[in-house]
This record gives C-alpha cells, sequence and structure tokens, in this order.
C-alpha cells in the first residue's frame, strides 16, 4: 500500500493470566476497505478489535489513527475518534425503545433542558429508514426482531458520525433475509466511505464481502491476503494451520425401526396473533438416522424440539410417541428418563454451569448412577467423566478445570457427553455448531454421524443450510410454526430448502398486494 | 485457553488450599482479630476459657440459622424471614408448652418442671411449623411466581405481627393473670439449651455436618449449586428445581426455626417483639462474609462456618474494646464486615485492584466526606469529642491524599505511551 493507512496497529499483545490473547500482532488497515478478520474462536479477533474500539484499555503496543498516535481510556474516547464496535451480543436497553437506545448518553434536549422526544423519534427514523429497517422508532427494543435490533446499533453507530464500523460476527443469530439485508447496509455504509472491520467464521460472508482478509491464529497474525488472490479453502487451512480434510458424511446410512413418530402436533401461543407456535407438524424419526430441521428465525425450531423434551411452558396437543409409548412429558425430567436428550441453542444460558468445573458438567444429568443412597462416589463420578472426555476428545487442562477455560467446541462437546451419559435414544441438537470453529465443526460433524451409527435417532436444527443438506438423511422446512416441506437427502438442496423456507411469507405477501 | 502444560501435576495441598482460599482467609483474619484483642484487652488472658465457650454459644445461635441462609443463597435465593420466623418459632414452641403444662389452683400453668415429653412434642411442632413457613415460600415463589425477595419479605413482615397476636391470645386464653406480649416458660432444665455452652454448639457442629454432606456429597447438593449457578439450564438438564427451593426454603425456615427454640430457651420467654429482630440480615451476612455469592451457585459449608465465627469473633472483639453498651455497635461491624469482605473478594478475582482509583471524580470527593465524617462520628462516641474532631481532621487528609496519589498514577500511566511517540 502506498497511502497512509487509516488505521496502523503496531506489535500489540494482550496477556490474560496465563494466556497470551494476542502476540505482536502488526496490521495496516486502508481508508474506505472492507478487512475480514478471521480466525477460530480464541484466535484473539474481538480481543483485538476490543482493544481498537477502547473496551480494553490495558495492552502493549501502539496504534495510530490517521498518523495519530492513540491510546482510548473508553468506548467513549474510540467514538470520539469515530470508531463505533457491534458486539456479537448486542447492547441494547430492551424496556427502552428504539430511538431512545439510538440517543442513549445523548439524549437531545429542547431549549428547556426537557428531553426533546420528537426530535430523536424523528431523526432515529430517518436514520433506520436509510438502513431499509421500517420500524415505528417509537417500540420497544424487546419487541423487535434481532435483524432489526441489530440494525438499531448500526444506526446508533451512524448517529455517531462513524468512520470505522468494527462488527463481530454479525450474521450469526440472523436468519438469512436479514443477514442479505445486512449485507446490502454494509454495501451502503461503504459507498459512503466507512470503513468495516468484519469478524466472521463464515467463508461465503467473508468472500462475498471483504476487500482483504486478515488471518490470526493462536493470539498472532499469520497472513493477510487479497481476497482475489485466494479462495476459501487456503484461508480455512491459514486459520486452522492445517489441512481440515473434507468430512466424509456421504457413505449411506441404513436407518432402523421408527424410535420417535409425531403426529398432528399443536403448540399454542396464548395471546400471539397467530394462536399458535406449531400448527399440526407430524413427522418420524427412525434409529440410526439425522433429521435436519431447516426454518428461518422464528420458524419454530426451538419451539418444537422444546416441546419434544417437555421444556415449553405450554402443554402442546397432539401425539407424541417414543419407542412404542405414546409420551406427554410435563417436564424435561420425564423426557430424559424416557430416553430423550436435548443440547440447547443457546450454550451460554441455557447449558454451561459457568461456576462448575469441567467434570461436574459432565456428569450433572446422570450423577445419581455415581451414587449410592443419595451419596455421590467421587472416584466413579470421575471415571465417568474421563471416559466422556476421552470418548469425544474433550481438549481440557483437567476433570477439576473451570468449563469456562474450553473453547466454544470442546464446551459443547461436553454437555453433548452429558447428555450421552443418559444413554438416550433420541438426541436432539439445536443448532450445535453456532458459534464454533471450523475445526470443531467438523470434529461435531463427525461425532454426530458415529453416533448415528451406532444406532442413536438424532435431530438436528442448524441455521446454517450447507451444514443439514451435508449431514442429514432427511430434512424438515418450517415456516412461521407450519411445516412447508419434507426431502429426502437426495432432492435436498439449499435452492428447495429456501423456497420451502420462506414459502409462507411470500404468500402472504402477495395476499397483502 | 490452552491447557497449561502440567495443569495436573500441582501437588493436592496446593490445589486444595487454591479451592479453599476464601476458608483459609478467614482463619488468618480469627487469628488476627483473636491476638489484638487479647493485646488490648485484658478479658481473653483473665478468662480465656469462659470467653471461648460464650463466643461459640454465640456463634451457635448465629450459625444454625447461617447455615439455612447459605443454603438458599448457594441454591440462588435469598431467605429474609428467618429473623420473624425465629419470633414465631419461640412464640408457638411457648404455647405449645404453655398449653401441656400442669395448671396450679389459681388456673395458671406451672413450666418449671415440664419433662421430656413436653419438650419433644413442642420441638416436634415448632419444626412442624418451619416446614409449613418453608413450604408457604417455596409456594409463592414456585407456582405464583413471586420473586424470593418479595415472598420472604411478606413473612418477615407479617409473621413477627402474627406472632405477637398469637402470643396475647394464647396467654389470655390459658393463664389466669390473663393478656400479656410474653410467655414465660420457667423449666431450667429446658434453658440449658440456649445457656449451657456445649449445647448449641454441639447442635451447631451437627448441623453443620449434616448441611456439608447435603451440599458436598450428595446429588442433591449438586443440584442445588447449578440450579442456583444456572436455573434455566438445570431445568433444561431434567432437574426437578422446583423440589429443590421447596427443600432449599423448607431448610432456611426450619434452621431458623431450631434458632427460635434455642433463643426462647436462652432467656426462657417468648417475646416476639424483639426477639430475632434483624438477625436474617447477620445470617445473610455471615453467609456473604463466608464467601457464598448472593449470584447463586457459589459457597462451601466450612466457609459459612468460619463466616460466622468471624462476624462473633470481631463483634466480641469490639465489645471487649470498647466495654460499655457494645451491643449497640454490633450493626455497624456487621455493616463495615459485609463491605470489606466482599470488596476483597472483587479485588482478588477481578486482579484489578492495582490500577484501580477507589476516589474517582465528584463520587470519591464526596465520598471520602463521608467515611471521613463516619470515623469521626465514631471516634467522638468511643473517645471524645476533640478526639472525633481530630479523626475526622485526619481521614479527610489522608483519603485525600489516597486520592490524590491514584490520580497522578492514573494520569501517569494514561500519559506514558503518548510521550513513547516518535
Amino acid at each position: 500500500m502506498t497511502a497512509e493507512p487509516l488505521i496502523a496497529i503496531r506489535r500489540i499483545s494482550k496477556r490474560y493470566p496465563g494466556v497470551l490473547a494476542l502476540a505482536d500482532v502488526t496490521l495496516d488497515v486502508a481508508r474506505g476497505e472492507l478487512l475480514a478478520i478471521v480466525g477460530e474462536n480464541g484466535a484473539g479477533k474481538s480481543t483485538l478489535m476490543k482493544i481498537l474500539a477502547g473496551v480494553i484499555t490495558q495492552y502493549e503496543g501502539e496504534i495510530a489513527l490517521g498518523g495519530c498516535a492513540v491510546r482510548f481510556q473508553s468506548t467513549r474516547d474510540a467514538q470520539r475518534a469515530g470508531i463505533s464496535i457491534i458486539h456479537q451480543e448486542l447492547n441494547l436497553v430492551e424496556q427502552l425503545s428504539a430511538s431512545a437506545n439510538i440517543f442513549l448518553g445523548r439524549e437531545r434536549r429542547t431549549r428547556g433542558g426537557w428531553l426533546d422526544q420528537e426530535a430523536m423519534d424523528r431523526t432515529a427514523g430517518e436514520l433506520l429508514a436509510q438502513l431499509e429497517c421500517h420500524i415505528d422508532p417509537r417500540q420497544l427494543v424487546c419487541e423487535l426482531r434481532v435483524g432489526d435490533q441489530q440494525l438499531i446499533e448500526i444506526a446508533k453507530a451512524l448517529s455517531f458520525e462513524t468512520e470505522i464500523l468494527i462488527m463481530d460476527e454479525p450474521t450469526s443469530a440472523l436468519a438469512e433475509s436479514e443477514a442479505a439485508r445486512l449485507f446490502r447496509v454494509i454495501e451502503q455504509l461503504r459507498s459512503r466511505g466507512v470503513t468495516v472491520l468484519y469478524i466472521s467464521h463464515k467463508m461465503d460472508e467473508v468472500f462475498r464481502l471483504a476487500d482483504r482478509i486478515a488471518v490470526l491464529r493462536d493470539g498472532r497474525l499469520v497472513e493477510t491476503v487479497e481476497r482475489q488472490r485466494t479462495d476459501a479453502r487456503k484461508v480455512t487451512h491459514l486459520m486452522v494451520g492445517r489441512e481440515i480434510e473434507e468430512t466424509d458424511l456421504s457413505k449411506p446410512r441404513a436407518p432402523g425401526a421408527t424410535v420417535l413418530s409425531v403426529e398432528h402436533l399443536w403448540l399454542p401461543w396464548p395471546g400471539h396473533a397467530r394462536m399458535w407456535r406449531l400448527e399440526d407438524i407430524s413427522f418420524s424419526l427412525a434409529r440410526g438416522e439425522i433429521l435436519g430441521i431447516a426454518g428461518l428465525m422464528g420458524a419454530g425450531r426451538t419451539e418444537l424440539l422444546e416441546c419434544l423434551f417437555g421444556a415449553s411452558a405450554d402443554a402442546p396437543r397432539g401425539r407424541i410417541v417414543l419407542a412404542g409409548r405414546e409420551v406427554a412429558f410435563k417436564h424435561p425430567a420425564d423426557a430424559r428418563r424416557a430416553g430423550m436428550a436435548l443440547v440447547t441453542e443457546d450454550r451460554k444460558r441455557l447449558g454451561l454451569f459457568a461456576e462448575m468445573s469441567v467434570g461436574a458438567n459432565i456428569t450433572l444429568c446422570t450423577l445419581a448412577q455415581s451414587a449410592r443412597l443419595g451419596l455421590v462416589s467421587r472416584r466413579r463420578e470421575n471415571e465417568r467423566a474421563a471416559g466422556t472426555v476421552a470418548q469425544l476428545n474433550i481438549r481440557t487442562a483437567g476433570l477439576d478445570a473451570p468449563v469456562t477455560s474450553l473453547s466454544g467446541g470442546n464446551q459443547q462437546k461436553a454437555i453433548i457427553g452429558r447428555w450421552l451419559l443418559s444413554q438416550p435414544k433420541v438426541l436432539l441438537l439445536d443448532d450445535p455448531t453456532r458459534g464454533i470453529d471450523v475445526g470443531a465443526k467438523a470434529e461435531l460433524y463427525r461425532l454426530m454421524d458415529g453416533l448415528c451409527r451406532a444406532g442413536l435417532g438424532i435431530i438436528v436444527t442448524s441455521s446454517e443450510l450447507p451444514e443439514l443438506v451435508a449431514l442429514c438423511d432427511r430434512i424438515l422446512v418450517l415456516c412461521e410454526g407450519r411445516q412447508t416441506g419434507e426431502f429426502l437427502r437426495a432432492d435436498a438442496t439449499e435452492q428447495r430448502i429456501m423456497e420451502a423456507a420462506t414459502m409462507r411469507r411470500a404468500s402472504a405477501a402477495v395476499g397483502q398486494t | 485457553m490452552k491447557p497449561t502444560p502440567g495443569g495436573d501435576a500441582i501437588g493436592p495441598l496446593r490445589r486444595w488450599a487454591r479451592g479453599h482460599s476464601n476458608e483459609l482467609g478467614l482463619l488468618i483474619a480469627i487469628a488476627v482479630v483473636v491476638g489484638i484483642t487479647t493485646a488490648l484487652s485484658d478479658a481473653y488472658r483473665e478468662k480465656p476459657l469462659q470467653n471461648a465457650q460464650e463466643i461459640l454459644r454465640q456463634t451457635s445461635l448465629l450459625g444454625v440459622f447461617a447455615l439455612g441462609a447459605a443454603i438458599v443463597i448457594i441454591s440462588g435465593g435469598i431467605d429474609l424471614s428467618s429473623g420473624s420466623v425465629i419470633a414465631f418459632s419461640g412464640s408457638v414452641c411457648a404455647s405449645i408448652m404453655l398449653a401441656l403444662a400442669p395448671v396450679d389452683e389459681a388456673g395458671n400453668p406451672m413450666t418449671q418442671n415440664l419433662g421430656m415429653g413436653i419438650f419433644a412434642v413442642a420441638i416436634a411442632g415448632t419444626l412442624a411449623t418451619g416446614f409449613l413457613i418453608g413450604t408457604l415460600h417455596a409456594w409463592l415463589i414456585t407456582v405464583v411466581g413471586l420473586p424470593p425477595f418479595v415472598a420472604t419479605l411478606a413473612s418477615l413482615v407479617g409473621l413477627r405481627s402474627l406472632a405477637r397476636v398469637f402470643v396475647q391470645e394464647v396467654t389470655a386464653s390459658l393463664t389466669a393473670t390473663g393478656k400479656t406480649t410474653q410467655i414465660y416458660i420457667n423449666d431450667e432444665s429446658f434453658s440449658r439449651l440456649g445457656t449451657t455452652w456445649w449445647i448449641p454448639l454441639g447442635i451447631f457442629v451437627a448441623l453443620s455436618f449434616c448441611a456439608w454432606v447435603l451440599m458436598s456429597r450428595t446429588v442433591t447438593g449438586r443440584h442445588l449449586y447449578a440450579m442456583g449457578g444456572n436455573e434455566a439450564a438445570a431445568r433444561l438438564s431434567g432437574i426437578r428445581t422446583d423440589h429443590l427451593k421447596w427443600l432449599a426454603y423448607c431448610l432456611g425456615a426450619m434452621t431458623a426455626s431450631i434458632a427460635g427454640i434455642l433463643y426462647m430457651a436462652e432467656v426462657g420467654t417468648a417475646n416476639p417483639q424483639v426477639q430475632g429482630r434483624g438477625y436474617e440480615l447477620n445470617a445473610i451476612a455471615a453467609a456473604v462474609v463466608g464467601g457464598c455469592s448472593l449470584q447463586g451457585g457459589v459457597g462451601l459449608i466450612p466457609g459459612t462456618m468460619l463466616g460466622v465465627l468471624f462476624l462473633r469473633i470481631v463483634i466480641d472483639a469490639v465489645a471487649k474494646i470498647v466495654k460499655v453498651g457494645a451491643d449497640d455497635y454490633e450493626g455497624i461491624i456487621v455493616g463495615f464486615l459485609v463491605v470489606l469482605a466482599v470488596a476483597f473478594n472483587e479485588l482478588r478475582q477481578a486482579r484489578r485492584g492495582a490500577g484501580k482509583q477507589f476516589f474517582p471524580g465528584a463520587l470519591g470527593a464526596t465520598a471520602i466526606v463521608t467515611l471521613a465524617l463516619g470515623a469521626g462520628l465514631l471516634c467522638a462516641i468511643m473517645v471524645g469529642k476533640n478526639a472525633g474532631g481530630g479523626m475526622f481532621a485526619v481521614s479527610l487528609v489522608g483519603l485525600g491524599v489516597v486520592a490524590f496519589v491514584q490520580h497522578r498514577a492514573a494520569a501517569r500511566r494514561a500519559a506514558a505511551p503518548d510521550s513513547q511517540l516518535p
């Protein structure tokens, strides 16, 4: 590059107790470019971005912005310098309106010193409209969809007159249509001259958006490559430092007898205009089969799994037959006893016990089997946990290590291991690869394939269609609580699934015009 | 995070010490306070045994229901009702005794010589009362959906009032002397329950052992920790969180009932107006000083035991050193220790004590004035008016210097990178 870089990052290191999160990273960002920053979980992407955005203030090294050295003491400093960050987990006050969130901390006032609600609502509405976000700025954030919430964060960043926008895995919670809108918004921002730093796991996004790609691994910058001169395979290779062997999941499986069948399942939605979260769902699952559930955000994937597991707030109607016996679970405990297992979507909130060790997290569901008269035998508990760690190849410093010290993929394996100890007949996996790095994903695919071949029936949901297409014997498509398609492996293409998943919305739109 | 090489190789002793740093810290703190008190006051040197017994007795009385408070806190809840449950339980226990006592010629119950049978019935009835109160809490929380704070706050306010009305009604109908606000139990062997030092201690140690086994050795205990740490995940793991809450709040209320019996026996009087007033906060404070986190999921029974002991030892130390009106200082001590213990833990865990400014900006300046006023006021009361003024001035200047030094250091750190510019 001949021109002076907009951001010059010079020899940045960040040390946490026991871990070197960033080691001597030097990186230039040109004005107006979109630089994708990729790397496995724990590679240091987020740490680097948090330093840039003033979230982390203690570090070694220097940063220069347009030639001037800067050292931000807070996000406010960074915002003043034109840098905004949109975190993976959004920073919004759910009980306040969209416009109140956009102007939070910089509220407009009338001459008398009162809040100028009208001016804020008007400006917020204009900002949002520019971003194709057609919501009422007075609406409470908690009533909005994740995609709209994210655009509120972007609108907020724009209202700061941001020159540099950092986005940390912005599509991880978005449906595909919302992601497509986000990409259009990013293009629009770039045409206004905004420089974008984009963290992502997803190669297709990165190759669609980026000018250059910076690859981090174990806290070091491996390489910065021009998009045109590389391909996804090469970047993945740089990320993991090894060639990921294409996991071969195409060997035909031989599904056995039916283990679960669902007939005319309806799940009520009290107080909502749609009345039903799920409407008339019927399907069956065989031993040794992987059934995929596809659908956009809000299609009812999670609701369906929770309802099968006895975890939904309202009791469903319809027939659920598990291993030849009709069941109606009132509590997850019933479901577990009958041979169901659910690995939840939101690992941190609904799966992990952050205060507990790796071992305790693994044995939690089945502790009674390591106990006599209610007293836990530490030896037997440790044996069982160690067996799971070995079986699933969970990389941990030991059974006593805090579970939060594991990487996302290994945390997920620990939770799957927790459920495998209960020897389930049916394993429900709700978006198991969300927020997991590439290497760990492949490992999870192989694990699921192996479990399936050992005779387990698996139902898996995912927001990533290619994943489902590669993994599943059959794919069920949901759209707004309805079953809009079912495809065998041979017929399942991303195109056809997408059509089914958007079917109802399209027809509804036609109905309105 | 990468596994540290040889992560398993550290010795079992060091690993134990790492997992119990809070307990070790409390042990050291207890030793230090005892040492200081022995140096400053004659009481510990002249009558060591008597003082030790009194401290242990007091520790046990508080400890019994602090165990219950700790279990509720670890399981992710809070029980604010224990002070009133103590008063109510004492009243119930005394009322049962009064009802079963033989009557003299004037129609008054004679409570001097009740016998084991009556004790057993009264104690069983009181424990059952505790069980029912705990059940009510669990029902309000799990079925009605009240936050634990609200459900037990209602009991805190309601049960004491109910106990007062109840005692008046009982005395009006059972005694010839008519309505009173207290019930007297004159049985000497019953009062030994609260006054003979080793009986409360024995009860406390036995209950602690049971609580320790429950929390660290049983499936139920592990599930209580899990629920406290992440309730939604616990439910989705097939744990019956409703049942666990029932257990936790019953243990909270029943340990308070046991304490109610002991406190009532200690003075031979059920006096719901004052008995156990404010004790719920002492129990919560002891659990927190002992390392329980109010977020739930964290805390150990041995830590709680040491927390109670530490609290009582500091209270006793101040009593020995100040000598008069020591009871009145209890609240100040408890408040101070809770802030100190939790702040200490926060700073240690976050490892950010080094660069932290304690008195930033206008908030810090006002806090300095508040702290100096507090110190001056205490000093004026305990030593004298002039000393109070001196203390105020010294604190103000001292804290001001701390603030100034920290501010300078922070400013220097902020300026440092700029000075390295080319």
